[in-house]
C-alpha cells in the first residue's frame, strides 16, 4: 500500500531542519545522513549529502532531476570492486 | 612476448595486454547457430557492429563481427567462422580487446577509470590526502575511494565526490588530482 498522500512524502525532519538552516545562512557544508528513506526535497539541491551505505558515508551530490527520489537510491549497498583497464570513463568534473 | 597487466576481476585473474582496453567479455553459447553471449565492459556499446574486428583472449585473435543483436543486458555476437554451438562454447570466458588507438574519444574532464585510480590526491594547501584506490558509481556523481595518507580522515577511507567544485584538477602525466574538499567530508575537521 502506498503512503497516503495526505502526509506528504517522508523526510527526515532533522534532516530537512538542518539543510534549511544551511539555506538560510547561505551556507555549504557535507550533511551525514543515515535516512535513506528521506525523499529528496527541492531545498537539497545543490547540497552534498553524505548517505550512509551500511558501512560508511557516501557523498552524493543532489541535483534537480534527483528531486522526489530517495537519498537511498544514490547510495547502493553493494558495490562492484575490481576495474580491469577497460574502455569505461569516469567524469571527474559534473 | 608482449607486455601485460593482470587485475583481479570476480576472483578471476584478467590478463590484458598493454596497449589494449577491454570491451567485454564471453559470458557462453547462446542458441544452436553459434552465437555468444558477450558482456558489455565498455560505455561505448555501440562499437560491437557488423563488420568490426576485435581482439579476442591474451593472443589477440582477430575475431570479426558477423551480427549482433542485443538480448537482455548483454549482446549476443555472431563471429565470423563460428557457425555451431560446440564452437561457441569454447570462447567462453574469452575478454574482448580493442587497440587503444581505436578507443572511443573522450570528452573534456572525462577520463578512463585505470587512469584515475592510482593517483595520488592532495588538497588545496598541497596536503597529500592519500592515493585513489576505486571509483565508485552511485547513480548520481561518481565517488572516488582514497586509501588514506597518516593521519588523514583518522585513518579511514575517504570518500570524495567527483563534481566540478571539488575536483580542482587531474593531472595524469604527473599522477596526480588536486582537490578542494568541502566542509564537513574529512572526520574531525
Amino acid at each position: 500500500m502506498s503512503r497516503s498522500l495526505k502526509k506528504g512524502p517522508f523526510v527526515e525532519p532533522k534532516l530537512l531542519k538542518r539543510i534549511e538552516e544551511m539555506n538560510r545562512r547561505g551556507e555549504r557544508k557535507v550533511v551525514k545522513t543515515w535516512s535513506r528513506a528521506s525523499t529528496i526535497f527541492p531545498q537539497f539541491v545543490g547540497h552534498t549529502i553524505a548517505v550512509h551505505d551500511g558501512r560508511r558515508h557516501v557523498p552524493v551530490y543532489i541535483t534537480e532531476n534527483m528531486v522526489g527520489h530517495k537519498l537511498g537510491e544514490f547510495a547502493p549497498t553493494r558495490y562492484f570492486r575490481g576495474h580491469i583497464r577497460a574502455e569505461k570513463g569516469t567524469r571527474a568534473r559534473r | 612476448m608482449r607486455s601485460q597487466q593482470t587485475y583481479k576481476y570476480r576472483n578471476q585473474q584478467v590478463i590484458v595486454p598493454d596497449g589494449y582496453l577491454a570491451v567485454g567479455q564471453i559470458a557462453g553459447a547462446h542458441g544452436l547457430r553459434g552465437e555468444v553471449k558477450v558482456e558489455l565492459h565498455t560505455d561505448y556499446p555501440d562499437r560491437f557492429a557488423a563488420g568490426v574486428a576485435l581482439y579476442m583472449g591474451t593472443n589477440l585473435a582477430e575475431m570479426t563481427i558477423e551480427s549482433v543483436r542485443p538480448h537482455k543486458s548483454h549482446l549476443l555476437i555472431r563471429f565470423q567462422g563460428v557457425y555451431n554451438r560446440e564452437d561457441a562454447e569454447e570462447l567462453r570466458g574469452h575478454w574482448l580487446f580493442v587497440d587503444e588507438a581505436d578507443a572511443a574519444i573522450l570528452d573534456e574532464d572525462v577520463y578512463w577509470v585505470h587512469d584515475i585510480v592510482g593517483l595520488a590526491v592532495y588538497d588545496q594547501d598541497d596536503r597529500l590526502l592519500g592515493e585513489i584506490t576505486d571509483v565508485l558509481f552511485t547513480g548520481a556523481n561518481e565517488v572516488y575511494a582514497i586509501k588514506p595518507a597518516p593521519g588523514v580522515n583518522q585513518d579511514k577511507e575517504l570518500l570524495v565526490p567527483a563534481i566540478a567544485t571539488v575536483v580542482q584538477d587531474v593531472n595524469l602525466e604527473d599522477g596526480v588530482m588536486i582537490v578542494m574538499l568541502p566542509n564537513g567530508l574529512i572526520e574531525g575537521e
